[in-house]
């Protein structure tokens, strides 16, 4: 489902050369991956590769059975719609649509037509809680709720891997711990979330924690949750 | 639809900005709308002339260009060998004229355009089924007949004088009813009386009606090679001659207007990079969320063309209403509509409009979809 092959990013600085990952491979199971590690570790450099915002300097990421590190942006582009979601840490909602259309707007790039994709996202509103604010645009909503229209929206093609940076990053600890429950409670059968954090708390909520430190894997701590 | 409801809303969350393009693109489209438009009001107003004229060649001196008011310059001595070539040639009627031109130049409201015309001939010349509203249709032998618009310009009425020259007075015996025509605003005199009031007995141009069936233009070259510096002018010709001369001016004219578009476009391009610019991280999480490069430069491209289509329709509506205000101004002044909104005018300047905008969208689609989703959400 989610696979990295001797995974390898360098980025050329004046005369330097930055090996940001070192011959990462593994095979992510079932259920939530947290990768830790201080800054300049690796860990965004590792999940803009899973998701295929960019291209590996050597290696391979297998995601839904094909190989995307040597896909063309667009086809990369069509692999995320249709089998991943991804919530930022901010920043996450289209601030010209409202939370309904928001959460919809994945489904709209999939070609769905509108009266489906607004009940699908009503319905997934409502399961959140939110539908009272359905109408609202991102500036009008508090930054918790943003993170769970945006975690909606991550799930609105019921993707089979999930993408989640520093997700409570810039909530306060009663919001943070309402979008981690929402996580954990859609990490089920044989979803995959990656999960990168800086917060131990955070990252116990997970199965595991994949350690890194500059640019290499370091080790791996399975938890029992 | 869905992509112009993006778009929408993507103008509408920057409302004055997205306002002050539209409106200069609707300035530049309507400002090209009037400019043109002067060139289709004179073409209308030319076919409506020319159908209204009846005679099919006039003979004028060397030189003289069509429309151009002829100078007496034919010797009298022509009549009689132009009646001579009558069977020849084919020739059906032969109609002397003098032309005057008094004061004001050749504006109709404050000059006076004087057609002196002999005994055989009617101002019906000029304007087939003519009717006098008050008086009678012909001048002769004494009178003058005077054009609907020219009598309503000057007050004049039957009865009252007009001076031609020292001696030569004439006296309003009719006024015509309104044909729409550059003739209304001219005064039919008889021949001899224009004559004597410019000193001469020369003639300014011979205007001929052939015989059924007879070649035009074979017609003319026969009449140049009878005659030594005169030119046969048909209709035709004199017709194509004045469209070149339409033509002529419609280039400057879209010249000037192309300026006014160019700035339109350069606002265009503008607006549209800003936002682009600003949008730099909507665009990445788009991407990220699945969107194609292609559905980004569609939705650039898209915003550009929208302004440019809204704001073309609204200027080809605004020159419309700017055409009406000009003719209704240029009908009291000189007597004839001089601006026209044809269907070919408004596709053409909201084409202009919708090309402009395309390629004042393109390059900012082309940024906006190729930047590297990385870099688009500042994860580089």
């Amino acid at each position: 489902m989610l696979e990295t092959k001797q995974l390898s990013k360098d980025f050329i600085q004046g005369d330097s050369t930055i090996h940001a990952l070192i011959d990462f491979s593994y095979d992510f199971p079932k259920g939530i991956t947290a990768i830790m590690g201080p800054s300049g570790s690796g860990k965004t450099t590792l999940l803009n590769l899973l998701a295929g915002f960019d291209q590996p300097t050597k290696g391979e990421v297998h995601l839904a059975k094909k190989r995307i590190d040597n896909l063309s942006e667009d086809a990369r582009s069509d692999v995320r719609l249709h089998n991943t979601g991804f919530i930022f840490q901010n920043w996450s909602l289209l601030p010209t649509l409202n939370a309904i259309e928001n959460v919809a707007f994945p489904m709209l790039l999939a070609g769905v037509g509108k009266d489906e994709r607004i009940a699908k996202a009503a319905g997934l509103l409502d399961s959140f809680g939110l539908k009272h604010r359905a109408k609202h645009k991102a500036s009008q909503l508090s930054g918790g709720e943003q993170q769970r229209i945006a975690i909606a929206r991550a799930l609105i093609l019921e993707p089979q891997v999930l993408f989640a940076d520093e997700p409570t990053g810039n909530l306060d600890s009663a919001s943070g711990d309402i979008v981690l429950e929402l996580l954990k409670q859609h990490t089920q059968g044989e979803r995959r979330l990656v999960l990168v954090t800086h917060d131990a708390e955070v990252a116990k909520l997970s199965d595991r924690i994949l350690y890194f430190r500059d640019g290499k894997f370091e080790r791996i701590e399975e938890l029992t949750r | 639809m869905e992509l112009i409801n993006l778009v929408f809303r993507n103008l509408k969350s920057r409302p004055v900005r997205s306002f002050l393009t539209w409106l200069g693109i609707l300035v530049a489209t309507t400002s090209m709308i009037l400019f043109l438009s002067f060139g289709e009001g004179l073409r209308k107003a030319l076919d409506s002339e020319m159908q209204n004229f009846g005679p099919e060649i006039r003979i004028v001196a060397a030189g003289t260009s069509a429309f151009a008011a002829p100078l007496p310059e034919l010797s009298p001595d022509m009549l009689p060998k132009l009646e001579a070539l009558k069977d020849e040639i084919g020739i059906e009627t032969i109609s002397p004229l003098v032309v005057m031109v008094k004061g004001g130049g050749f504006s109709p409201a404050s000059g006076f355009l004087f057609y002196g015309l002999d005994d055989q001939t009617s101002p019906e010349l000029f304007l087939p089924g003519a009717k006098p509203i008050e008086g009678r249709l012909q001048p002769q032998p004494d009178g003058a007949v005077v054009g609907f618009k020219k009598a309503e310009q000057s007050n004049l009425k039957i009865g009252k004088t007009l001076r031609l020259g020292r001696e030569q007075e004439v006296e309003i015996v009719g006024i015509l009813e309104e044909t729409g025509t550059l003739s209304d605003s001219a005064i039919f005199v008889p021949l001899k009386v224009l004559q004597d009031a410019m000193g001469t007995t020369n003639y300014g141009t011979f205007l001929l009606n052939l015989d059924n069936n007879v070649d035009i233009e074979k017609a003319s070259q026969k009449l140049e090679a009878a005659f030594d510096g005169i030119e046969a002018q048909s209709m035709s010709e004199a017709m194509e001659y004045a469209k070149k001369s339409l033509r002529i001016g419609d280039f400057i004219r879209f010249g000037i207007s192309a300026v006014a578009l160019i700035v339109g476009a350069l606002l265009i391009a503008n607006t549209i990079m800003m936002s682009v610019f600003e949008r730099t991280r909507e665009f990445g999480l788009m991407r990220a969320i699945g969107a194609k490069q292609q559905f980004i430069f569609a939705l650039v491209l898209t915003e550009a063309l929208f302004l440019a289509l809204t704001g073309g329709l609204a200027g080809v509506l605004l020159g419309y209403v700017g055409t009406i205000v000009i003719n209704i101004v240029s009908v009291n002044y000189v007597g004839i509509a001089l601006s026209a909104l044809t269907v070919r005018l408004a596709f053409f300047a909201l084409s202009v409009a919708l090309v402009l905008g395309l390629l004042s969208g393109l390059l900012p689609a082309r940024n906006a979809s190729r930047m590297p989703v990385i870099k688009a959400l500042g994860r580089a």
